[in-house]
Parts: C-alpha cells; sequence; structure tokens
C-alpha cells in the first residue's frame, strides 16, 4: 500500500525545523528589507549635496546592473517578508477583538506599538506597489526624471490663485513615515527577539535612526521640489 | 481620614446558574498602608461576602492574587492603592479558566506546562543519600535562581497577545521555565532534547516581542534576556551550529 506507507513515513515524522526556519526567514527578510531601506533613501538624500551626485550614483547603479538585479531582489524579499511577516498579524476577527481589547485594556506603549506596525505594514505594501509602478514607468531615475515626479501635480504647477493638490509629495511623506515607522520598530523587535541587548537604550538608539532617515527624507523631497521649480537646477523636463 | 476609593469589580460566577457579567462599585475608606489585597479583604468583611478571589501568602510569593488592576495584570498584594486612582478596575486574568469573579484557574495551566516542559532535572546519575551533595559554583547558582524566581502568577500569560490568541503559546513563564533548566549543569537533557520541547510556533518561536511580560512580571524578572537567551540557544541547536568562544 503506497498510502499507508507515506502515512507511515510523515506521522512518525517529528515536526522538525519549519517553525525555526520560518522565524528566521522572518527575521533576517526582516532585517533585509530595513537595511535596503536605510541604503535607499542615503542613496536619494545625496540629491541634497548635488544632482550631479545624484546622477553618478544612479547611473552607476544601472551601469552595473545593481538596480536591474535590485528591484526584483527586493521585490521577492518583500513578497516573502509578507507571507512571513503576515502570519503574525492578527487577522481574523476573533484575533483582531482579542488584541484591540488587551491592548486598550493595557495601555501598553510595545504592544501598541506593534499594533502600528501591522497597520503599517498594509500601508507599507500598498505604497510600496504603487511606487514601484511609477518608478518603474518612469525609467530611468535621474535628478531632473525624480524631480519632475515628485513635483508633479503640485509644488510646481501651484500658481496664485490655482491651487493643485500636492499628490506626490503627500503621498511621498505618508510613505515615508509609514516605511521608517514599520522598519524601525521591526528592527527593534528583531533585536528585541535575539540580541543581548537591554530594549530601551536599544529603542531609543533606533528611534534616532529613524529620525534622522525620516528628515533626510523630508529634506531631499524639498529639494527635489526646489530643483523642478527651477529650471537652472536641471528641472527643466517640468 | 483616609481617601475615599470606588474600586469597580467584575463579577461573575459561572457556578451560579443565570449569573451574567456585570462590574460592581465598592465604595471604602483608603488608609495607610493599604494593599489591594487588604482592600479586598476589607470588602469581603464588611461590604460583601459573596466576592471570590483567590489569596494565600500576602507577600508576592504564591503568585495566586494575580489580576487585571486598572487593566494591567499585576499582583492585588504588591500593587498599594494609594499608587491608583480613586476610582480603579479590577478584572480577573484573561487567558485562564475563571472560577468567579476574579479568581481564575491558573493551577491546571501551569501543571500542563509543567508536564510540557518536563520542568524537573532529568539525570541518569543514581541518588546516594549518604553522599555528600555536589557543590554548585555560586555564579551558576546565582544564574539559575533569576529566572527560578518565577511565582507562577500568570501575569506574562495574561498581558501576552499571543498566549490571548493562541491556546498553545506556553507564555514568557514557559520559556522562562526552559532557560533554567537549560542553565542548570545538573540537567543533563541535550540542545537537541531541548529543541523538542521550546522549538516550535508553540514554545520560543511563537514568541513576537511585544515584551509585555518584561514590563508587567511582578517579580520583574529578566524575561527579555531569558527569552532571547532560550530562541538563539534553540536556534543553535535546531541549525546544529556552535559558536565557540560566543555566549549564547
Amino acid at each position: 500500500m503506497e498510502l499507508a506507507k507515506n502515512l507511515n513515513a510523515s506521522v512518525n515524522k517529528s515536526f522538525g525545523k519549519t517553525d525555526l526556519l520560518v522565524d528566521l526567514a522572518q527575521s533576517i527578510s526582516g532585517v533585509i528589507l530595513i537595511g535596503f531601506l536605510w541604503m535607499h533613501m542615503l542613496f536619494v538624500a545625496t540629491i541634497v549635496v548635488s544632482p550631479e551626485l545624484f546622477d553618478a550614483l544612479s547611473e552607476g547603479l544601472d551601469k552595473y546592473y545593481l538596480a536591474q538585479f535590485g528591484i526584483p531582489a527586493t521585490i521577492l524579499v518583500i513578497i516573502i517578508h509578507i507571507f512571513l511577516a503576515g502570519r503574525r498579524a492578527p487577522l481574523r476577527l476573533r484575533d483582531l477583538r482579542i488584541t484591540y481589547r488587551m491592548a486598550s485594556l493595557m495601555k501598553h506603549y510595545d504592544t501598541w506599538v506593534w499594533v502600528g506596525q501591522v497597520i503599517t505594514a498594509l500601508g507599507v505594501g500598498i505604497m510600496a506597489s504603487m511606487h514601484l509602478w511609477t518608478i518603474l514607468t518612469h525609467w530611468p531615475l535621474r535628478a531632473a526624471t525624480s524631480a519632475a515626479r515628485v513635483a508633479s501635480n503640485g509644488p510646481a504647477d501651484i500658481t496664485w490663485g490655482s491651487f493643485t493638490f500636492p499628490y506626490y509629495v503627500v503621498f511621498y511623506v505618508i510613505f515615508l513615515i509609514f516605511g521608517e515607522y514599520h522598519g524601525g520598530f521591526g528592527l527593534y523587535r528583531i533585536l528585541v527577539k535575539w540580541g543581548w541587548w537591554e530594549r530601551h537604550t536599544m529603542g531609543w538608539v533606533l528611534k534616532g535612526i529613524t529620525v534622522i532617515i525620516v528628515v533626510l527624507g523630508l529634506t531631499a523631497l524639498y529639494t527635489f521640489t526646489k530643483i523642478a521649480a527651477n529650471p537652472a537646477l536641471g528641472g527643466a523636463i517640468h | 481620614m483616609g481617601r475615599q476609593i470606588t474600586i469597580s469589580c467584575f463579577r461573575f460566577n459561572p457556578n451560579i446558574p443565570g449569573d451574567k457579567p456585570r462590574m460592581q462599585d465598592y465604595k471604602l475608606e483608603e488608609y495607610e498602608g493599604m494593599t489591594l489585597f487588604i482592600a479586598l479583604n476589607d470588602i469581603r468583611e464588611k461590604l460583601d461576602p459573596t466576592l471570590v478571589f483567590d489569596f494565600v501568602c500576602r507577600a508576592a510569593i504564591c503568585g495566586s492574587c494575580a489580576m487585571l488592576i486598572n487593566g494591567r495584570p499585576r499582583l492585588a498584594c504588591k500593587t498599594m492603592t494609594r499608587n491608583l486612582p480613586s476610582h480603579f478596575t479590577v478584572m480577573p486574568l484573561p487567558v485562564f479558566k475563571l472560577i468567579g469573579d476574579l479568581s481564575v484557574d491558573t493551577g491546571k495551566w501551569f501543571r500542563d506546562l509543567q508536564m510540557r516542559t518536563e520542568a524537573w532535572i532529568h539525570t541518569t546519575k543514581k541518588f546516594d543519600f549518604n553522599a555528600l551533595e555536589v557543590r554548585m559554583d555560586n555564579k551558576i547558582a546565582e544564574e539559575i535562581y533569576e529566572p527560578e524566581r518565577c511565582v507562577e502568577c500568570g501575569c506574562c500569560v495574561a498581558c501576552c497577545i499571543t498566549a490571548n490568541i493562541r491556546d498553545d503559546f506556553m507564555g514568557a513563564t514557559g520559556i522562562n521555565r526552559v532557560c533554567r533548566f537549560i542553565i542548570d549543569p545538573r540537567d543533563e537533557r541535550a540542545d537537541a532534547e531541548y529543541f523538542e520541547v521550546v522549538g516550535d510556533e508553540g514554545g520560543t518561536f511563537g514568541c513576537v516581542g511585544l515584551m509585555a511580560c518584561d514590563d508587567m512580571c511582578p517579580m520583574e524578572l529578566p524575561l527579555q534576556e531569558n527569552l532571547a537567551f532560550v530562541r538563539r540557544k534553540m536556534a543553535g541547536a535546531g541549525l546544529k551550529l556552535t559558536f565557540p568562544g560566543i555566549k549564547l
């Protein structure tokens, strides 16, 4: 009996290392993504120094196929991370209710932070897809194209008397804050689970880094709108 | 004349047919050095003899009087009423089976945990009644003493979202318990054997790291440290990796 033989082989097997591997993979994918995010923001922030530096870096990434390889790889890691970390999220109504009730009852900081992580995860998932779509359909990424994209339908179009809602600026501000919140606290949680460090001190260090990255991102965003508005700075496209 | 305090108590006795869960207010006068344990006894003596709650030692040793005080799990005997607002709530711990009002059955839960983690020294050595007890290094004894201080009150289980959602999660107290035996040199279990006990989602890899246990443990056990230690240890055992020179 083939079936009996198969069953015999599977029922005697210990549950094994699946839970360990899945948990480890979740943490590793998280670390990779936060590493990517911080690097990404540092690269974007080169625009603050000069559009030439931004272009040189961007061209370098294209030339050595780092972008062509990196973007699909990142998408893959994001998808893996959604599946791995998603299994922790309270998605059933019953679990949501328990989470909300306990968090409200206890008023416990870290528990609420985690609820925020679940919410920002949803936001980041949606906005990352939108972001990928807009950058991939406006390839290549250069100071001028990025500035035009950021400022389109926004600051560059504003004339007194006719206000245009700055969709892209608002989008990027929310995306930046959501992404950094989710990633920053995600790394905190990974280190709490695996690390040797006292979590309150570590939390403040990570909050510091997160604030720096958010400020860098906002400065970059501001610089892009300036470039778009001023053809002399390389914003001629708009 | 002390402060007037109002305690909103959860009332429900599943053994009384037709009883419905409700919150009931008790007003009493606070006096110097009053703990919630004293306040609840006052209520039972003077206001309402039907109020059900647990206590034994009144000194944070037995872990019986754990309850949600203003939403947070704490020991009633270790909570001074003067540190609480003049109107506060007390509720039974979630996760555990309700016996009545503020009393829950942590005993069965911890008995199951005891069996599941095989929380006793596993040794092949035969016990010799006449021999002197083998001496233990003081440093190791102190290391074991830290997780050993757990009073099994259940606060870490009650405040853990994972334990609230999933019945099979052993909570910080369970992982902490295993930590105690991993450190103990008298327990001859190999890491691979501990892996069979805690190396799954019901044990160390089920922890999401919300650290409510670490913040709310009435005994202030170093739970973050112990949980991370077990996680690293079990990851090493599962992957069959050893890290010579690195203290996991």
